[in-house]
């Protein structure tokens, strides 16, 4: 009974890249949530039989190429967060919607220090504490979609 | 209360494929491998014009709304607000035109000068108008991309500038993009000249938001609030005298054999969309010819055609105070 199919899988993530790949400029790029990892949360938590460890890698390598930093930055990040969702994707099923959204909080900044750190291996300086506001604006995009039809509802069943 | 994930896929009784452990040490060891081959041995570089070049249409479907929006706007500007750029541009035209008029005398008597010197001429380097697509997403560097690429002839170290003054250099070129590293970033220098005495230095991006940092001066030197900097040309790569920052703040610390010098970008990259890009000069006969002068043409200098963030080349400057000994 499959009610999620590969092609929504990877539409999603289309469309998470499009929107990555907006013009943002200023107070706005400091605020851009991680479309592209909350997509790949998203499926991974939903639909892990669809999506795995290596789908995040990929997405990762896509955001690498987009922020044109190193190849693999990005990658390494979200293989090892998309790790820790799939071994607790099951008892978090069990959990009510504001435990996952703290546990999704957790996954998020994991991320971003995962990346941060990678960055100052290669060099570059610590851009400052507003550089973990993506997670903030992040996690509340995903309490929109959770809350909102998208989130819930089941797609048409067929048996 | 809604339950996030309702539609639960029944989890799997037994595994399928390899074990996540298992894939994440794989996923990572790959990640790593691509960080070092990317970093220190930069076999990845026509992989990644490749991708880039994969993306541009999703980039410029990106862009589309906005440009739209931008398109509308400029198209809806009012009749009134036309009439005053209007008014302002050909004031402007006016005052630039006087001063142009001087120019070309000073060139041509420049060029007369030279040639009695036995100097190089200076050639004028070609520039071209580009379109900034995007800022840079990464908040560890100090980029932006701009919409020419390799088909537009745009080649890794062109020097870019907006009318006020020097932007950064261009340092990877796609097919259809090309990606500028602004003066404020961390791996850029820029040769520079204080305006008012002359003195020559090099300016470091301080890796923030409109900071540039003067080290390696010493505390006594010559140098106060609100002098400009300018291109000192040495480098090649650079026009001579593009105004590049603005001195803000000079810390003299008898501690430290160096002042700490700071500075403010006068190019102003965040108020327009378009920029010029200065082509690499062949400076070969600039440089070489004038110190063996025996030689004659024969003997050309090294071009300075790098990639990497500005080095200075001194031979310039020695090569004019020799020219100037009798």
């Amino acid at each position: 009974m499959s009610t999620v199919s590969l092609k929504h899988v990877y539409a999603s993530m289309l469309l998470a890249l499009l929107f990555q790949l907006i013009p943002w400029e200023g107070l706005a790029l400091e605020l851009q949530p991680d479309f592209m990892l909350l997509a790949v949360i998203y499926w991974l938590l939903r639909a892990p039989h669809l999506c795995h460890i290596g789908t995040a890698w990929f997405a990762g390598l896509l955001i690498d190429l987009a922020t044109g930093g190193l190849f693999g930055q990005h990658a390494l990040a979200y293989a090892l967060t998309a790790f820790l969702a799939v071994s607790y994707q099951r008892r978090l099923a069990l959990f009510n919607i504001w435990q996952q959204t703290a546990y999704v909080f957790f996954l998020l900044l994991l991320t971003q220090s995962t990346v941060m750190v990678l960055k100052l291996f290669g060099g570059d300086d610590f851009p400052g504490w507003d550089y973990y506001l993506h997670s903030f604006s992040s996690i509340l995009l995903w309490l929109v979609v959770i809350f909102s039809p998208i989130g819930v509802e089941a797609p048409p069943h067929k048996s | 209360m809604p339950r996030a994930l309702e539609p639960q896929q029944t989890p799997a009784f037994f595994v399928r494929g390899p074990s996540p452990l298992a894939r994440l040490v794989f996923f990572s060891a790959l990640s790593l491998a691509l960080i070092a081959t990317d970093s220190r041995l930069h076999y990845l570089t026509e992989v990644r014009q490749g991708f880039i070049a994969l993306l541009h249409p999703l980039q410029l479907v990106a862009n589309a709304p906005f440009n739209l929006y931008h398109a509308s706007t400029e198209y809806l500007t009012g009749h009134n607000t036309l009439l005053e750029t209007n008014r302002e541009l050909s004031e402007q035209a006016l005052h630039d035109g006087a001063k142009l008029q001087r120019l070309n005398e000073l060139e041509v008597e420049n060029e007369h000068l030279r040639s009695l010197l036995g100097a190089s001429q200076i050639i004028a380097q070609p520039a071209r108008l580009g379109e900034i697509l995007h800022m840079g997403r990464d908040p560890f560097s100090q980029k932006m991309v701009i919409n020419l690429g390799t088909r537009q002839n745009i080649r890794p170290g062109q020097a870019v500038v907006d009318g006020d003054g020097v932007i950064g250099q261009v340092t990877r070129a796609y097919p259809f993009s090309s990606e500028v590293t602004l003066i404020t970033d961390k791996e850029l220098s820029i040769p520079i000249q204080i305006e008012r005495n002359g003195l020559r230095a090099i300016a470091f991006g301080a890796g923030v938001d409109n900071v540039l940092d003067l080290p390696y001066l010493p505390v006594n030197v010559d140098i106060q609030i609100g002098d400009r900097l300018i291109t000192s040309g040495i480098d090649g790569v650079y026009p001579v005298g593009l105004a590049v920052a603005e001195v803000t703040n000079i810390e003299r610390n008898p501690d430290s054999p160096f002042a700490q010098i700071t500075s403010k970008p006068i190019a102003g990259i965040k108020n327009h969309r378009q920029v010029l890009l200065i082509g690499i000069p062949e400076i070969e006969s600039a440089l070489g010819t004038v110190i063996n002068k025996t030689d004659g043409k024969t003997k050309t200098g090294k071009p300075t055609e790098n990639s990497s963030p500005v080095t200075p080349t001194p031979t310039g400057s020695a090569s004019q105070n020799v020219n100037r000994q009798p």
